[in-house]
């Protein structure tokens, strides 16, 4: 069974489907991909409920600091889930179950590879 | 404003331990613009708690709601009744709204959620200073506007001291000597001589060293 992680993207750095992704197995099954409109709308309660929910850990992925389809969306985003961390630690929890990563437009593999190090991270 | 930042997790934690039944409660007032106690910040701590709680497998129905203010008695009456449903109230108000909680609504038991800090500005977003310490007798008539009681680290009445360098206060460069910035405003309003007058000694119990302070208004009485 692989580990449970939820996937928070934006409609601009996500090109496939959860589903299309599992089919092809570039996700594993315990991942569940949540698309937004943009990563700057996530708000700290939303990283939070993802663990309560049942997640083991999260990850987000927005567009380039640059590149933001909304200009600041990924950079907010960024500073939610550096706050969530600390508030991982304050719960004594490890504040490596949350990453952000930074993606281009319409590239699957920078999702698929943080997915990945995140399973890994939870396996090690 | 008031200004109030949340409780470290782990106190807050720990303060809930054998409470099964939480409202987390909110304050619309001073804490919800500055980001501490409003209903956003309600929403972050009881998930805050949720994760907690499934961390150390405890159980916990929580409840969330804001009021308008916790430092007006109408506006905390229904806590009165409602209160006593829960093992605890965790207050996210200033450290007013806890007391007035614990002082009008007897059977509710009432927590804090934040630290009460200051009585400060909003610099810009994110970014608090204090301005006023509540001291119940204003000087800045005196002093350009600047308060000497709350931006002075040794509250001088009379100052610089010797460890102001350059515009700086000797506790910390990045704090400004706020006697350095009184001379100067004092000085742009041609008014620098006005500081060769001695202020006399304070007298402090008007700051709450005469015990807790209040205040009446005959007018407004009902």
């Amino acid at each position: 069974m692989s580990n449970r992680i939820t996937a928070f993207c934006c409609n601009y750095t996500l090109s496939a489907s959860e589903a299309a992704l599992k089919k092809e197995g570039l996700i594993p099954e315990g991942v569940t991909l949540r698309p937004l409109p943009c990563t700057g709308r996530l708000e700290i309660k939303d990283l939070l409920n993802a663990f309560v929910e049942g997640a083991e850990a999260v990850v987000v992925v927005g567009c380039e600091k640059d590149a933001c389809h909304n200009l600041k969306g990924s950079v907010r985003a960024e500073k939610r889930v550096k706050h969530v961390k600390g508030m991982l630690k304050e719960l004594g929890m490890s504040p490596d179950l949350i990453e952000m990563h930074f993606a281009p437009r319409k590239a699957s593999e920078p999702l698929i590879r943080a997915v990945e190090e995140m399973s890994q991270r939870l396996k090690g | 404003m008031i200004i109030a930042e949340r409780k470290p997790l782990n106190e807050i934690m720990d303060m809930l331990k054998g409470v099964s039944r939480l409202l987390v409660l909110g304050c619309r007032g001073c804490v919800a613009i500055c980001s501490a106690g409003g209903d956003k910040e309600v929403e972050i701590l009881a998930s805050a708690i949720r994760l907690g709680c499934k961390k150390q497998g405890m159980g916990m129905e929580i409840d969330t709601d804001t009021y308008i203010r916790q430092c007006d008695p109408e506006y905390i009456e229904p806590l009165k009744e409602r209160g006593r449903q829960y093992d605890a109230v965790l207050s996210m108000a200033c450290g007013v709204g806890v007391n007035f909680i614990a002082d009008l609504c007897p059977g509710v038991r009432v927590l804090p959620g934040l630290n009460t800090s200051f009585y400060g500005a909003n610099l810009s977003s994110g970014e608090w200073k204090e301005m006023c310490a509540g001291c119940g007798a204003c000087v800045l008539h005196l002093t350009g506007g600047l308060c000497p009681v709350a931006r002075c680290a040794k509250r001088l009445s009379n100052g610089p001291c010797g460890g102001s360098v350059g515009g700086r206060c000797e506790i910390d460069p990045n704090v400004s000597c706020v006697w350095f910035a009184i001379h100067s405003k004092m000085q742009q309003m041609n008014r620098a001589d006005d500081l060769m007058e001695i202020m006399p000694i304070r007298d402090w119990r008007t700051a709450g060293h005469g015990g807790p302070r209040s205040r009446r208004r005959e007018d407004l009485l009902s």
